[in-house]
């Protein structure tokens, strides 16, 4: 996003609803910071610029920054996974699509959120511990896109310092695994620039309990008391 | 509505506090998916307690001013339905319709994880997977305050600025503001409806009246 430095009458209205908090005063004027601005098009669509200085350029849409605005806004489809939003359909339609099925646990990185955002580089630093943990990384999904293969860990290169609102990453791991997993991913988590929301799938079991929380919490990694829940609704069901 | 899980608080804070999401698979049933969500929607609105709703693929919320028959008319090749409620008996209400109508879209409802359940045995349903929040990890420094968070992470996709919320917060408490035009401003961003303005607009009297709440 940019604001027309001709147009743009400096009443500061717009600062405000940026998420990235990357709008500021320059001079006579207000311009965003195009290192931190993600394209999210807040902004833009808060309409409170009175002097209409507020667009969308079209170097916004051209590779490698594109990027931004697809992990960022969610009315922007993700080419690779033609979603919106964070460009996955995880365990919403799990009940239809049958993609954590029993015996694993899925779990998915969120890098930036809470509001913080994220560089392709905060993604990298835990692909690269991952790879090495014979983790099965989810194919259908924004993130996965975007890594040079065969694996390495590595994002390509070119979108290496693209900045984004959030970014999902997905993997499934075999439910004997997890407290390996957790404990190796914990100190690499604390060691990252930017904060992660971790989340958890779990099948329930055939009695309709979660066994997996009580597993957490004997990690020291408790479940909060909220979550998501597939209903069971979907049909045709996998695996009921 | 992939976030909806990490929603700040404690139990007591997210006690009304429910989001509804119709999702359809491209992959099963997103073809020929209007009637279908249309039903559903029709489903969510009867009850007359829905607090907000909306979706991306829409543009902008109920609470921006999205037209519930302009909605509907857009839902033949959607990702689904987005609504949150503050009211538990409507929550259940609605999960037992939307079991009756067997539309066969996958129904998500995001919320304390203990009352979805014993809602779903009251309803004899058994709902099928869990997505469960470890919480926030990484450079915690960063994160604002508590009850920022509370009201942010009421927009899955993060629309809603931490800094129009401490804005908003003071003019709340200067008397500028009531909690309930607060609620609505910081609603706008959030396109998917599933910002609860009910919730929010407690959290801000909470500030109006807090010293500890700066």
């Amino acid at each position: 996003m940019k604001i027309s430095p001709d147009a743009c009458i400096a009443c500061l209205e717009c600062i405000d609803f940026c998420p990235m908090n990357c709008i500021v005063e320059k001079g006579d004027t207000v311009a965003i910071d195009q290192d931190e601005c993600v394209e999210c098009g807040v902004c833009l669509r808060a309409g409170v610029c009175p002097a209409g200085a507020i667009y969308m350029p079209d170097e916004s849409m051209q590779y490698p920054r594109a990027i931004r605005a697809q992990f960022s806004d969610p009315g922007v489809q993700h080419p690779s996974t033609n979603q919106g939003g964070r460009g996955t359909e995880e365990m919403k339609t799990n009940d239809v699509t049958g993609r954590i099925r029993r015996g694993e646990f899925g779990m998915a990185l969120e890098f930036g959120r809470p509001g913080t955002g994220a560089r392709m580089t905060d993604i990298e630093a835990i692909l690269k511990v991952l790879v090495t943990m014979d983790v099965e990384l989810e194919r259908d999904n924004a993130v996965f896109a975007l890594l040079e293969e065969p694996l390495t860990g590595r994002i390509q290169a070119e979108f290496r310092n693209e900045k984004v609102l959030s970014a999902i990453l997905e993997f499934k791991i075999p439910e004997a695994r997890l407290e390996a997993v957790v404990g190796r991913l914990l100190p690499v988590l604390a060691d990252l620039d930017t904060v992660v929301s971790w989340g958890l799938v779990s099948r329930f079991a055939e009695d309709g309990t979660l066994p997996v929380r009580s597993r957490l919490a004997a990690m020291g990694v408790p479940a909060r008391p909220n979550a998501k829940i597939n209903m069971g609704l979907g049909r045709p069901i996998v695996e009921p | 509505m992939s976030h909806s899980l990490h929603r700040h608080g404690t139990a007591r804070q997210l006690e009304k506090d429910y989001t509804f999401y119709a999702r359809t698979s491209r992959y099963v049933n997103r073809e020929g998916c209007g009637p279908k969500l249309r039903r559903i929607l029709r489903i969510l609105l009867e009850e007359e307690r829905a607090v907000n709703f909306g979706s991306s693929h829409a543009g902008k919320s109920y609470k921006a001013g999205l037209n519930p028959d302009d909605y509907a008319a857009t839902l033949d090749k959607a990702y689904g339905v987005a609504a949150c409620f503050s009211d538990r008996d409507a929550v259940r209400s609605i999960l037992g319709k939307l079991k009756e109508a067997d539309t066969g879209i996958s129904i998500v409802v995001s919320g304390l994880i203990d009352e979805i359940v014993k809602m779903a045995g009251e309803l004899d349903l058994k709902p099928h997977t869990a997505f469960l929040s470890l919480g926030v990890h990484g450079k915690r420094a960063l994160l604002p305050e508590d009850q920022i968070l509370q009201i942010t992470t009421m927009c899955g996709h993060g629309m809603v600025s931490a800094t129009l919320t401490r804005t908003v917060i003071d003019k709340v408490k200067a008397g500028k503001m009531t909690p309930e035009a607060g609620a609505h401003l910081l609603a706008q961003p959030c396109p998917c409806g599933i910002f609860n303005t009910e919730r929010c607009s407690t959290i801000l009297e909470i500030c109006r009246t807090s010293v500890l709440c700066t």
